[in-house]
Parts: C-alpha cells; sequence; structure tokens
C-alpha cells in the first residue's frame, strides 16, 4: 500500500527527516512514536502533500504509484487521509457542505456518482453516530469555537465518511480523556479492514491499547531508529526515549 | 439631446435659484455659491484623498436620465411615498427643515442639493410597523453619451415606526453617473433596516445621512460589486440616548474597479451604541479604500462603538487603503476599532484540498467565506438570498459553491 524509501525532507533549508524508510502493508496498522520534534507531523504532512517541504531524496510509492508527483487532493481522490495533529477553525465555511464538495470530489475521481442530498444526510448521520459528534457540529462551520476533543472527533468523522485507503493520524489521541479517547479508537477501529491500512502518529502509549498495532516504529531525529511489534510501545512507555535509543545503537 | 447640451458638473450650475419654496432656493443658492468657491474636491481635499474624481470634475455630461428612483414593490400598508417635486409643489412646509439636516453640504452632495430636480419622499408614520421591503432602484442609463443623474430621497420614520429599505443602483454603461443623496430620519424608538446594493459599472457617488433620535435603530448592510468608480459615505447622527447604529459593508472589486466606502458615526448623546463591519475581496488592478470615522462628543458618556475593516487581497496589483479611527472627547466609553488586509489562509486552503477539495473550489470557499457573514446579517431572507447569490456569480468558481451551500 504504502513504500517509503530513503525519505529526507528539508523545512527551509533544515533537514527534518533524514531517510525514512517504511513499508505498510494493506490491512496492516503501523504506529510511529517518537519525542516532540522529532518529525512525525513532518513526515505525516508530507505524506498529505502540504507545501513547504522539500523532498531532497528519496521516494513515496502509494498503490504502486509517485505519491510525491500528486496535488493533495489527488492523493485524498486516491484515498490517502491526514487526520491533522492541529485542526484548523474555517468560519464562514460550513462542516458538512465542504464535507460533501470533498466526498463528491472524491466520488467523481472514482468515476462515481454523486451523493444526492438526501444520501448524504443519511451518511452524515450515521458517521457522526459512531464518535459521538452532536449533528450540530457537523454543520457548524469547520471546528469554529470547537473544543480540543471535538475537533479530533470531527477529523475522525470526516474519515469515516471518506472512507480512505490510508488514513495517516497525528496524535490525534491528544488532549483527548480516556472517553474520548475510546470513542476516537472505535471510530479507528471501525475503518480497519483487509483494504486498508493506517499510520497512527502518537506521543503516547495509552492510544496502543486502544488501537492495537501491527508494527510499532521509534522516530527519533527525523529516522526511524527501533522497529518492531506492540510490545515495543509498551518498552518505550516504561524505559522512555533515551533508553530505546540507545539499545539501538549497534 | 446632443452633444451641444454637455456640460461640466460646475458649468452646469444655474446663477440663481427660482423655484420652489424660499427655503429650498436658499439651500441651492447656498451650495451652489460653496461649490463656486470651493470647487470640487482633489487629491488635496483630506477626505477624498484616494478618490480619483479629476475625471469627473473635468468630464462633460448631459442630463437626460431620470433623477428619480423607482419603486419597484408593491407600497406596503402604512407607508406613503410622493414625489419630491410633487410635495415641494402642493405642500412644501412638510419638507421644510428636513433636506439637508446635517448642515450645508458640500462638493458633491452639494451638487445634488444644487441640481435634484425630482426624487421620492418614503414615509412610514408613528406606530406603523412595516414588514414587507420597500424597494426602490435607481438604473443608469445605457447610452455611450456621459449623462449624470442626481438621484434624492428622504426616508422619514415616526415614533415607534418600522420599516425595511432595500435600495438597488445598477445598470450603466462607463460614462454615466448617479450622484445621490439618501435622508433618513428615525423617530424615538423607530426601527430601519436599509439594505442598499451597488452593481453599477459606471460611476457612482453617494451619500446616506442618518439622523436618530432616542433608542431608534438603524442597521445598514451595503453590497459592492465592483464599480469602475464608486463612492459611498454613509453618516449617522445618534442624536438621542439609547440610539444605536449597525454599518455593515461587503465589496468585491476586481479588474481597475475603484470602490470607496466611507463611515462617520457622531455620537452626540450618551448610551448609544454603534458598530461597523466591512469587508472587502480586492482582486485585479483594483484599489479598495475605506475610511471610518467615529466621534464621540463630550457629552456622549456610556457609548459603546466598535469598527472594524477587514480585506482580503487576492493579487499583487490591488490596492488597499484602510484607515478606521476614532476620536474621543467622553470618557466612559467602550470603544474599539482595527483593520486587517490579508492573503487566504494558507493551514485553511490545505485543510481543505487535503480532504479532497480541488484547489479552486477550495479558493471560492474560503474567499466566500470571508463576505458571506456581511449578507447572513440581513434579516429579510429573500433579500438575503438575492445578495448571496450576487456575491457567488461575482466568485470566481462560484457556481460550484452554489450546489453545496
Ligand atoms: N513549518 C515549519 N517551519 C520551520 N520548522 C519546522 C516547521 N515544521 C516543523 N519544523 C521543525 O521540524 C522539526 C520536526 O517537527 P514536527 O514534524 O512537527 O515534529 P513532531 O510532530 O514529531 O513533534 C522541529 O524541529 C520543528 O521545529
Ligand atoms: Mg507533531
Amino acid at each position: 500500500m504504502l513504500k517509503i524509501e530513503d525519505l529526507h525532507v528539508e523545512v527551509d533549508g533544515k533537514p527534518i527527516l533524514k531517510g525514512i524508510n517504511l513499508e505498510i502493508e494493506a490491512g496492516q496498522v503501523h504506529a510511529i512514536m517518537g519525542p516532540n520534534g522529532s518529525g512525525k507531523s513532518t513526515l505525516a504532512y508530507v505524506l498529505a502533500g502540504r507545501e513547504g517541504y522539500e523532498v531532497t531524496k528519496g521516494s513515496v510509492l502509494y498503490k504502486g504509484q509517485d505519491l510525491l508527483e500528486m496535488a493533495p487532493e489527488t492523493r485524498a481522490a486516491e484515498g490517502v487521509f491526514l487526520g491533522f495533529q492541529y485542526p484548523v477553525a474555517i468560519p464562514g465555511v460550513s462542516n458538512i457542505y465542504f464535507l460533501k464538495a470533498a466526498l463528491n470530489a472524491i466520488r467523481k475521481h472514482r468515476g462515481e456518482d454523486p451523493l444526492d442530498a438526501i444520501d448524504f444526510m443519511k451518511l452524515s448521520k450515521k458517521k457522526a453516530a459512531l464518535v459521538q459528534l452532536p449533528d450540530e457540529l457537523t454543520k457548524r462551520s469547520v471546528n469554529d469555537g470547537f473544543s480540543g476533543g471535538e475537533k479530533k472527533r470531527n477529523e475522525i468523522y470526516q474519515m469515516a465518511m471518506l472512507e480512505p485507503s490510508l488514513a495517516v493520524l497525528d496524535e490525534t489521541d491528544s488532549g483527548l480523556d480516556i472517553d474520548a479517547l475510546k470513542v476516537v479508537a472505535r471510530g479507528v477501529n471501525g475503518l480497519r479492514g483487509p483494504d486498508r491500512a493506517m499510520l497512527v502518529i502518537t506521543h503516547y502509549q495509552r492510544l496502543l491499547d486502544y488501537i492495537v498495532p501491527d508494527v510499532v516504529h521509534v522516530l527519533i531525529n527525523g529516522q526511524i531508529v527501533r522497529t518492531g511489534d506492540k510490545d515495543l510501545a509498551k518498552q518505550l512507555e516504561r524505559e522512555g526515549y533515551s533508553e530505546v535509543r540507545s539499545a539501538s545503537q549497534p | 439631446m446632443t452633444e451641444a447640451n454637455r456640460q461640466t458638473l460646475l458649468a452646469s450650475l444655474p446663477t440663481s435659484f427660482d423655484l420652489g419654496p424660499d427655503w429650498l432656493q436658499a439651500l441651492r443658492t447656498q451650495a451652489a455659491a460653496a461649490l463656486r468657491e470651493q470647487g470640487l474636491p482633489t487629491k488635496r481635499t483630506e477626505a477624498w484623498r484616494f478618490t480619483p474624481v479629476r475625471s469627473l470634475v473635468d468630464s462633460e455630461f448631459s442630463r437626460d436620465g431620470d433623477d428619480v428612483p423607482t419603486l419597484l414593490s408593491a407600497l406596503p400598508e402604512g407607508v406613503t411615498v410622493r414625489g419630491l417635486a410633487e410635495v415641494l409643489r402642493s405642500q412644501p412646509e412638510l419638507l421644510h427643515g428636513r433636506l439637508d439636516f446635517g448642515g450645508p453640504p458640500a462638493h458633491f452632495a452639494a451638487l445634488n442639493t444644487a441640481l435634484f430636480r425630482d426624487g421620492l419622499w418614503i414615509d412610514v408614520p408613528a406606530g406603523s410597523a412595516v414588514e414587507t421591503p420597500i424597494e426602490i432602484s435607481h438604473v443608469s442609463p445605457s447610452t455611450s453619451t456621459p449623462g449624470v443623474a442626481y438621484p434624492r430621497v428622504l426616508i422619514t420614520a415616526g415614533e415607534n415606526a418600522e420599516l425595511t429599505l432595500i435600495e438597488t443602483y445598477a445598470g450603466g454603461s462607463a460614462g454615466q453617473l448617479s450622484n445621490s443623496v439618501v435622508e433618513v430620519e428615525l423617530g424615538r424608538n423607530a426601527t430601519m433596516k436599509h439594505v442598499r446594493v451597488h452593481e453599477n459599472a459606471g460611476l457612482q457617488i453617494g451619500r446616506v445621512d442618518v439622523r436618530q433620535d432616542a433608542d431608534s435603530s438603524y442597521r445598514s448592510t451595503v453590497v459592492t460589486l465592483g464599480g469602475a468608480l464608486l463612492r459611498y459615505d454613509v453618516r449617522c447622527l445618534l442624536q438621542g440616548k439609547g440610539a444605536e447604529c449597525q454599518l455593515d459593508g461587503a465589496y468585491l472589486t476586481d479588474g481597475d474597479d475603484h470602490v470607496d466606502h466611507h463611515t462617520l458615526v457622531e455620537h452626540q448623546a450618551p448610551h448609544c451604541i454603534s458598530g461597523q463591519t466591512y469587508r472587502g475581496i480586492v482582486s485585479g488592478k483594483s484599489t479598495a479604500v475605506f475610511d471610518g470615522v467615529v466621534i464621540v462628543h463630550r457629552d456622549a458618556q456610556k457609548t459603546e462603538a466598535h469598527q472594524e475593516n477587514r480585506n482580503l487581497l487576492l493579487s499583487d496589483t490591488a490596492t488597499i487603503h484602510t484607515k478606521p479611527h476614532l476620536e474621543i472627547d467622553a470618557d466612559d466609553v467602550i470603544c474599539s476599532h482595527g483593520a486587517t488586509v490579508g492573503a487566504l489562509d494558507q493551514d485553511q486552503l490545505f485543510y481543505l484540498r487535503a480532504r479532497g477539495v480541488p484547489e479552486d473550489f477550495a479558493l471560492a470557499m474560503l474567499t466566500y467565506a470571508f463576505v458571506e457573514s456581511i449578507v447572513d446579517r440581513v434579516s429579510h431572507e429573500p433579500t438575503r438570498a438575492r445578495m448571496r447569490e450576487a456575491l457567488i456569480s461575482r466568485i470566481p468558481h462560484g457556481d460550484e459553491i452554489r450546489e453545496v451551500t
């Protein structure tokens, strides 16, 4: 599904990612853990196509295609979803109308007919219920006046609406209490399937109790220093990043 | 008429005025004298610094067009509409003290006072609450001969009266000038909602003067859809305790448009509230000006006044001048003002695109969102819908927005 090879990325001329290798198969959930500033969000943004991130070396193949060549909206249409660490508020743009525009653009790309208003609303109600996002919030301006938890639930609601093949979730757990975390995890787990893959970025092991990963990577200073199974996350929790890093030194 | 009937604006002033009631002759004589003495504004006239009126001053215009705005709606119960010329003939005393109530006019407003031939007087008597909007429009001719019209409208609303006025200034080919004056007199506790749409491609100079008695409310929403040269001045005199006014506006400019909005709110009495929110989307090689003044007189304690102008600058070649300011002589007041000029937010744009919205469509959504909030304040739903539509039709890729809103 996703194959990242020797990816080097600079921001403002400063190297941030320094040779990332990562391969995710369909059906898998990978987790990336790492301290603040290690480059997790940078990786997420590069996958989604944000401007300002210069790829100086390496490649990213998504379903066999060169992902880095695609415009952000093309990536979305091809099934890539980024759940933002800090979802931006967009006053004046209604959540549901923008999502309808997004969904129908994606459907068009796939050669499907647009959803009509009634079917769209039905789908929206179902997905909002899944993440316990009040119906009222789906109609408000995008993230405008939303609490931190509501923003994160809105991200998962949108993901559920768009049904991506590859979901990259950037610290979707940060700022959530345990109940909200469970709700978000339920939304994510509901989307797991043999045709989908996920890259779950988190700072804490806690989320991985609810979204159990197949593979865990540790990203430090722009490089993946360890890769293991879900027990690696537990070890990190116990021993901290510095231990894991030094253990990785030959 | 022929070319021979064309004159410059100043040359068209007669040497004497001998029609109508004495007080009107006096007003006109005074206005003409002021014009002869001061001339029309130049770049050195502070309030006209950014308004390129030079070409207007030098051009010759005919006066073939009709001055009187057309009443578009059926007249709701409780309202009378009369022609100014007719009232000035038959019952001039009814208008005495009501025209130019704000003092001797200057410049283009003085031209209107000196030269208007007819106009409308819309009166909503005390206690009459009119829900149905009164709709009037002034359409400039589309002939190629440059022409000038002097629309003049007087609105009077008695104690506890309520009305909604929708004004449209439309039409006009490049050389047509409409130089209008609208005066509004709100009695105690009267309420007026005023929606004004400028969709004139030609030249427009318009002034709205409002005087408000105690506890009255004036809410204005102006939508300006381009204009070769548009200058709009609105002035509210809050004369009675507890009066409030809200002046909102949205302007969209493109190409070589020049669009210039000026507001002046004078807090003359205590406990009055005023607000101003103007938003502009400025593209192409166009220029937009916002100049807003709030004056709080010494006795106007417990004043609350807010003023905001925000602009979205969509091209490198467009220009924005914005100058909101406050002059406060009272000490117990709450006032704020602010202005911004910025581009579209790249984080917002990326968010929409990352979810699958094509770039053009995302740009249109964000552009529309910037001004939609102004139009949303129009409480009359059909009017609001019409104004949304007018905005959407002016925004690049607006068609796509229409489908999702
Ligand atoms: N837009 C940016 N401009 C400048 N520096 C940036 C930008 N984005 C990220 N960085 C820098 O890149 C490094 C990695 O940041 P980030 O990817 O956000 O890390 P993480 O998500 O792991 O906390 C940090 O040193 C950060 O300061
Ligand atoms: Mg981050």
